[in-house]
């Protein structure tokens, strides 16, 4: 382990003996922290105060501008048509101090100050037949508001700052035919397979995981990129059969150089790659490899379309459904294509591009009602299972790869099959309480320690563990307007790495009204090692607040 | 309370204004001042009530070993634990295949209000309508289906939940198997049923309150009879509602007109009171043993035993909530009042003073086809984000001060029975509340 992450280590040890309370936060962050107990704080206040506040109470309860001066209007303008609109604001902002971090320039304190506007459209033209398109207008100036050096993405892609391209713009637009026996869903779309927490069968559509580890679920809806397919369904009795059909290829997005959340582990530094454009745009690795990414599926070529097949099947207390995709990895693997040198040096010609899989998947749910359980009599519970296997996902292999560089001829490229799945059982405790066991389990056959990583395996080891735990409660004296959530994902790996840390979040939520929503989150990164899942963001503990209004 | 309103009649400008006022304060001076002579204990019911009512029980079990011998609907006099099983066929939600448009809302001491509409299709399994396939049927059987699908909020905009209602035994507690459509997860899930005792969030209702009790759950007495002058209770700033009819046809409806049992009921009293048991379901330690409520005092009219009030005590015997419904034959193809349902109710709970309402409106009866039963009442049915349900609705309220009366609270009578105790700041709400015509709210003055 390289002497800067055992520097790093040191100085997350000093500061978690004191706890997050005693960085400072943002000026911005503090204030909206103390008008929100403010507003809130319910019994916490005397009851002179809140008589004062019952006022804005009964203001903010009716208070909806956009559905009395947008939608409403409209909709009785245009029988038949409804709309839906919805404005985020999410900000995120780092808890620790200005210095930087592995190979990151990490002089910003924002991680995100995003806007989000949904328009959601649906036409019914007649009892079966309905058009329906959802429309997204993004800007996050997180990138302009800093003078930060170290956020220089929008420079080679500038959808991370704001929407301009009418791919992100019209986000979902599709005609629905249902009759009682078939649907068929036509049109740029959005399908999410599965029955729990996380993605296991949801791997139809790619994801723009700009946040890396921060992206939670709740967070897939608008991080899901739609993809242009038929999607027909049709039901025997209770068995339903889904098949789709996808011409449309998008790959996944990540975090980039420039961004914040691009890993500190990935070189060259910030001052280095922010004046290289060909490793920006992806042409060249850190390496110095020379990449090839010409190849991409083809529209229109019917053999390189994606087909997805799944049956739904209810039997007693089980619900239970099997999936199958022929689909193109969201990911793409560089094989080696040929040498080359440059000042005595050498270096390898890689050619960029997706692959084929093969995934089966498996999801289940149980319900069920414990009896006589101390304290809490009877308790409901539910449990889920769900598990794909994927056939052929290819590593890179960094023993080919130096091999390689000596003259043999190897593609770099190991194919081998990964599993992941999860159990979860859900309890609903009184008051509200609901509990949430979820063991997660990654798998890749035949790993060794010089893979890189592929889809669906565990982060740089062979197997790993993720037992989250969530548990959330409303609380009845705000009549359940304030809730607190808490979120803990510790992942554990082996044979190599052990624990990789942790990821903890507490989320306190509250409903000013039934359109507008605010809520602060706080996230913790801590334990691992600093080239770990987890252990690599121990310098990212960062709060959040947004707020959502609905209309 | 009258001064309040002589100057709510005096300073009103139209003639609407005036009237409702005074016709309100007239009725709540009535109830006031028959309270004291309305209700009698058991041992006083006139003979002619106890022609429907029997204050012997509970009789001989079946080979259940739990469930009377006599079969439903039993015949009169009914004693307290057949009055309980004559319940089973009025629950929130009416026992016949129909559609609807549910509306909801809540709205706290403060005034902060929040409402919903979902539109309901409701499938009978096992009978055409009635609570014989509840009673009677094997544990674990499934006994009626609802599908319901969210317009309103617009946060709540197309979620969707299937609802599997289940028939419970002792080995089988299972009550409801619960699947929800969450658009923002794009995902059919099961969920955990809510416990049957808990308030739902930010509402009075519980779980239990929705789908009615079993009676075999719970020990029966028949503590009297009383008399009823009102329920719901409408405000006096909210004088028309406007209801839709099955289809979807809006007419304007004057609240101070809808009365308590529908104008079909033909039992009402000359005075426009009703007749009403009163009786208690205590619940039984082998079946229910954490049960958070302790007690529940049913008032259910004469004739078919529908219940127009309910109020639920806790473990220690102290006032919980109080529900109040207005009733209507609904369904004509039932006989003896079993078509009744309860198109307006109201949930006041005394310690949050909390009040929520609940609207059934455009209800229409429905004859699902064999391919409607297999598709739309089946979990997947809901990934197709299909509306099938075209009923309308424009009953919401969208203005707390114009949110349904907390329902009288009937103070002294059945003292044994009744333990309320509500604090001094919710009993001046209640005072403010009656004098106004319309709920004020805390920190709220009146002009």
């Amino acid at each position: 382990m390289s002497m800067l992450f055992w520097q790093l280590i040191h100085e997350e040890a000093h500061l978690l003996g004191f706890g997050f309370f005693r960085q400072r936060l943002t000026g911005w962050h503090l204030s909206f922290i103390l008008l929100l107990l403010f507003t809130f704080s319910g019994e916490l206040a005397n009851a002179a105060m809140r008589d004062r506040l019952a006022g804005l109470d009964r203001f903010l309860a009716t208070f909806d501008p956009g559905g009395r001066f947008l939608t409403r209007p409209i909709e009785r303008l245009v029988p038949g048509l409804t709309l839906n609109g919805t404005y985020t604001f999410a900000s995120d902002a780092l808890l620790s101090s200005h210095d930087n971090v592995g190979f990151r320039d990490r002089d910003y304190r924002w991680l995100q100050f995003q806007s989000l506007f949904e328009l959601e459209a649906n036409y019914q033209v007649n009892s079966n037949i309905q058009i329906t398109g959802i429309f997204h207008a993004l800007y996050d100036p997180v990138y302009s508001l800093q003078g930060s050096d170290g956020l220089y993405a929008p420079k080679e892609n500038e959808r991370l700052r704001g929407y301009e391209d009418s791919k992100d713009i019209v986000r979902e637009l599709y005609v629905s035919l249902r009759t009682l026996k078939f649907d068929l869903v036509l049109g740029k779309q959005q399908i999410a397979w599965g029955k729990m927490d996380g993605r296991f069968i949801d791997a139809i559509n790619p994801m723009d995981g700009r946040e890396s580890v921060q992206l939670e679920s709740t967070d897939y809806e608008r991080r899901r990129i739609p993809l242009w397919m038929a999607n027909l369904t049709y039901y025997v009795g209770s068995v339903s059969l889904n098949f789709l059909w996808i011409p449309g290829f998008e790959p996944d997005e990540h975090a980039t150089y420039g961004s914040p959340w691009y890993s500190p582990l990935y070189s060259p530094a910030d001052s280095v790659a922010r004046h290289n454009p060909t490793l920006l745009q992806g042409n060249v690795t850190a390496d110095g490899y020379t990449v090839d990414r010409r190849s991409k599926p083809n529209w229109n070529d019917f053999a390189e379309h994606q087909l997805a097949f799944r049956v739904d099947v209810p039997f007693g207390a089980w619900t239970a459904g099997l999936i199958y995709f022929y689909a193109w990895d969201k990911n793409p693997s560089d094989s080696i294509t040929g040498r080359f040198t440059e000042n005595g040096v050498n270096y390898l010609s890689l050619e960029r591009r997706h692959r084929r899989l093969h995934h089966f998947g498996f999801t289940a749910d149980y319900a069920g009602t414990l009896s006589s359980v101390p304290i809490v009599g009877t308790l409901p519970v539910v449990l889920r299972v769900e598990a794909l296997l994927s056939k052929g996902v290819p590593f890179a292999d960094l023993d080919e790869y130096a091999v390689a560089l000596e003259g043999a001829d190897v593609d770099g490229l190991r194919e081998t099959d990964t599993i992941k799945g999860a159990f979860a059982f859900e309890f609903a405790f009184p008051h509200n309480t609901t509990f949430i066991f979820q063991p997660s389990l990654y798998y890749t056959k035949d790993w060794k320690s010089t893979l890189g990583s592929g889809f669906g395996g565990a982060v740089g080891d062979a197997w790993a563990l993720a037992p989250v735990i969530f548990i959330k409660r409303p609380f009845r004296f705000t009549r359940d307007r304030l809730a607190i959530g808490l979120t803990l994902t510790p992942y554990l790996s082996q044979p190599t790495r052990n624990s990789q840390g942790m990821k903890t979040k507490v989320k306190v939520s509250y409903e000013f009204s039934q359109y507008l929503r605010g809520k602060i989150v706080y996230t913790n990164y801590s334990g691992g090692d600093g080239d770990d899942l987890f252990g690599g963001y121990r310098r990212y503990d960062n709060i959040g607040i947004g707020f959502i209004y609905e209309f | 309370m009258t001064i309040l309103g002589l100057d709510l009649f005096m300073s009103s400008k139209n003639l609407e204004r005036r009237v409702v006022p005074f016709f309100l304060c007239l009725l709540i001076g009535v109830s006031v001042s028959a309270a004291e002579v309305t209700w009698k204990p058991a041992n006083e019911i006139s003979q002619k009530a106890l022609e429907r009512a029997d204050l012997k029980g509970p009789g001989p079990r079946d080979a259940t070993g739990y469930l009377p011998e006599k079969k439903y609907p039993f015949t009169s006099p009914l004693n307290a634990e057949e009055i309980g099983y004559r319940l089973m066929n009025f629950n929130h939600v009416a026992s016949w295949a129909h559609m609807l448009a549910d509306c909801y809302g809540s709205v706290t001491k403060e005034g902060y209000l929040t409402e919903g509409i979902t539109l309901g299709m409701i499938d009978n399994v096992g009978s055409e309508g009635g609570p014989e396939a509840r009673i009677y049927g094997s544990p674990g059987d499934v006994f009626q289906r609802w599908n319901y699908y969210y317009t309103y909020p617009p946060k709540s905009e197309g979620e969707q939940q299937v609802w599997h209602l289940r028939r419970t035994g002792r080995d089988e507690p299972t009550k409801l198997d619960f699947f929800v459509y969450s658009p923002s997860l794009r995902r059919v899930r099961r969920q955990p049923p809510p416990r049957r005792d808990a308030q739902f969030p930010n509402s009075v209702q519980t779980f239990d309150d929705i789908v009615g009790l079993e009676a075999w759950e719970f020990e029966w007495t028949l503590i009297g009879s009383d008399i009823l002058y009102s329920t719901v209770r409408f405000p006096s700033n909210r004088p028309m509602l406007t209801l839709a009819r099955a289809g979807g046809r809006f007419y304007e409806q004057e609240a101070s007109k809808i009365r308590m049992m529908g104008d079909d009921y033909p039992y009402y009293r000359k005075d426009n009171g009703i007749d009403t048991f009163v009786v208690t379901a205590v619940p039984r330690g082998d079946w229910l043993p954490k049960y958070r409520i302790g007690r529940v005092v049913y008032w259910v009219d004469q004739h078919y035993f529908f219940p127009l009030r309910i109020e639920t005590y806790d473990r220690e015997g102290e006032l919980l909530a109080i529900q109040v419904r207005m009733g209507e034959r609904q369904n004509p193809n039932l006989p003896d009042g079993h078509g009744y349902t309860n198109p307006h109710s109201a949930y006041w709970d005394v310690r949050l003073d909390l009040v929520t309402y609940s609207a059934h409106d455009s209800m229409a009866l429905a004859e699902w086809t064999k391919e409607e039963k297999e598709t739309l009442f089946n979990p997947d049915f809901m990934r197709r984000r299909w509306n099938r349900n075209n009923a309308k609705s424009q009953v919401l309220i969208r203005d707390p001060k114009r949110f349904h009366l907390r329902p009288e609270i009937l103070e002294g009578r059945f003292p044994t029975y009744r333990s309320i105790n509500l604090s001094p700041e919710v009993l001046a709400r209640v005072k403010a509340q009656n004098a106004a015509g319309r709920l004020v709210f805390a920190g709220e003055t009146l002009e």
